[in-house]
């Protein structure tokens, strides 16, 4: 028997090293580069741990001449901005979605799903000649309006599950005792879901934060310039800095890492209840 | 409802009444239901299905920066000539359908291998999800410097071991290039997979596993009777959501080959990217999103109908 327990755990923590090599090794070479002092990051041939590990590429990504600062700025801007204009949005819609009984109702919400269906890259180009025809080209404006196409959707979608996860018997009496539909959904609904209005923002932070394509092709100008386009910055035409890149990118991966860390629960139950449900 | 001796009791009140005001609420909901959706729709339609009915048009015109011309319906005839087609539709399905197997077979095995007890499980949890979590552009670079032939490790890796005698240039040798991102794109999204399967794994009734053992079977009969098949929705839902996901999937080609060595390695999104913003045609690429669109559309549909049925019959 103790034996069989002894298989058990070392069966397992086998599989477990296996797939956490798989999983963490490309971190481990982001993390080692970006504390590698120039002359040890071209060695050859190369190796995983630094032997004078120091922060030289992380001083210098914020030191004189660098854009990070401003870049980080410019991104924490845009995707909260969108994230908040879509919570506003969504809350209600996705309220209404999973509660109240209109005509169409199910024909718009495939149509919300509808739109996950096509590449952005398709509606890209009508959406950059509007921007332009508007002059809104290259300002923070005409980022968050192109984050908005694909993040209304998901945090429709998302809020959605969310409501039907509370019992409708809730407001059902709230609306007995006098409240109108309005009321009942202010007052007790919205506060029943509020750790799923933080999820759902976590999840529309996370991926606006680090949207590449409309910020590429939107912004023109440096200062405007967002985090996944800025780091392109430590690539030059005949040489990277690879040094600087992977402390820029561990720096960028930090604040949706610490999301995760905090709102992990309510994100996996975000993510998977819609599928689990059916 | 409790039976009484001696006649019969009124219903309780407040059933009554509840199912009044849901009555005379019924016109009510319905306005407020269009007051709840109507900006979400007003931003859907302006944002997105304009937008696309842009594009559909766009693909009747010659469009560039300086001229517009009306081609009608010929421009099709030239899609479907167009030398880069079958190429970009053969890159697209091996892409998507190596990296959706690959994740699927990945996600439910760490799946399975989390759901197990042991102390530290949480903690290894949330080490797994982290490849789904760093963002696109970035696991990329990271991907890029570990293919590089000079300072990248799998090389160096690989020498090591005896498997190669020279660095390879992973990236830009068209025969692996693809198939080098195709690697790397497993790795950043077979999480996803995990966590839908782990999900999955907790609503599995152990009634019938338990069930199962009393009829005599073992850990693969277990699985192949019990867990498949009380899984299935959950596995067709993301198979089709990982589906749709990589097929449209832009950042990881884009950021470590560009579509390149020689055009090889392009898929529809960054084909389409690279024809209206490297090139400026905008109507060639708008032709290719339809494409992309369309067989989306119809993969989805055929796919949803024949797993429904699949359903029914079960």
């Amino acid at each position: 028997m103790k034996r069989k327990i002894v298989g058990y755990y070392f069966i397992t923590y086998l599989l477990l090293a296996i797939l956490l090599i798989f999983v963490l090794f490309p971190f481990a070479v982001m993390l080692s580069m970006s504390l590698k002092a120039p002359d040890e990051q071209f060695t050859s041939p190369p190796y995983l741990i630094p032997h004078r590990p120091n922060l030289e590429n992380y001083f210098h990504v914020f030191g004189q001449g660098s854009m990070f600062a401003r870049y980080f700025m410019n991104s924490l801007l845009v995707a909260s901005g969108a994230t908040f204009i879509v919570l506003g949005v969504a809350i209600f819609s996705s309220y209404g979605y999973a509660r109240l009984l209109f005509p169409g109702r199910g024909f718009f919400l495939a149509l919300i799903l509808l739109s996950q269906l096509f590449p952005l890259a398709a509606i890209i180009v009508p959406l950059y000649r509007i921007m332009g025809a508007t002059k809104l080209i290259d300002s923070y404006i005409s980022l968050i309006i192109g984050y908005l196409t694909f993040s209304v959707p998901v945090g429709v979608w998302f809020l959605r599950g969310f409501f039907l996860s509370i019992p409708q018997e809730l407001e059902e009496a709230a609306m007995i005792d006098g409240c109108s539909r309005f009321q009942a959904f202010i007052r007790i609904v919205v506060p029943l879901v509020r750790p799923g209005i933080g999820a759902t923002a976590a999840y529309l932070f996370f991926i606006t934060w680090q949207e590449f394509m409309f910020a590429l092709t939107f912004i023109t100008s440096e200062s405007k310039r967002t985090l996944p386009v800025g780091i392109f910055d430590f690539v030059g035409q005949y040489e990277t800095n690879w040094g600087n890149l992977m402390a820029a990118s561990v720096l960028i991966c930090i604040p949706v890492f610490v999301l995760f860390l905090f709102l992990q629960q309510q994100l996996v139950g975000g993510l998977t209840q819609g599928a689990v449900k059916g | 409802m409790k039976k009484e001796r001696g006649g019969s009791i009124p219903p309780p009140t407040f059933v009554m009444k509840r199912k009044d005001v849901m009555k005379r609420n019924r016109k009510k909901e319905w306005i407020a239901g269009c007051f709840f959706i109507l900006p979400s729709l007003v931003l859907l339609f302006v944002l997105v299905f304009y937008p696309l009915f842009l594009t559909f048009r766009y693909t009747l015109y010659d469009i560039s920066l300086t001229s517009t011309r009306y081609l009608g319906w010929a421009t099709y005839q030239r899609l479907f000539a167009h030398r880069m087609l079958p190429l970009i539709f053969r890159n697209s399905l091996v892409w998507t359908i190596v990296v959706v197997v690959f994740q699927f077979l990945l996600g439910l095995s760490s799946a399975l291998l989390l759901n197990r007890s042991f102390p530290g499980r949480g903690l290894a949890r949330g080490l797994v999800i982290l490849p789904w979590v760093m963002p696109g552009v970035i696991a990329g670079m990271v991907w890029r410097l570990i293919y590089d032939p000079q300072l990248g490790l799998l090389n160096h890796y690989l020498r090591q071991l005896g498997i190669i005698a020279q660095p390879f240039t992973w990236l830009s040798h068209p025969k692996t290039a693809l198939y080098a991102v195709i690697f790397s794109a497993i790795w950043k999204g077979f999480p996803f997979s995990t966590l839908m399967y782990l999900a999955g794994l907790q609503i599995v009734p152990q009634e019938l596993y338990e069930a199962a053992e009393i009829d005599g079977a073992g850990g693969w009969m277990k699985f192949t009777n019990v867990t498949l098949p009380s899984m299935r929705p959950i596995i067709t839902t993301t198979l089709l959501l990982t589906f749709i996901w990589t097929f449209n999937y832009f950042e990881l080609v884009y950021v470590m080959t560009g579509g390149g060595p020689a055009e090889k390695s392009h898929i529809f999104p960054t084909y389409v990217y690279d024809l209206a913003f490297k090139r400026f045609r905008f109507g060639l690429a708008s032709q290719f999103a339809v494409l992309d669109f369309l067989f989306l559309l119809v993969f989805s549909l055929l796919y949803i109908r024949t797993s429904f049925r699949r359903e029914k019959s079960l």
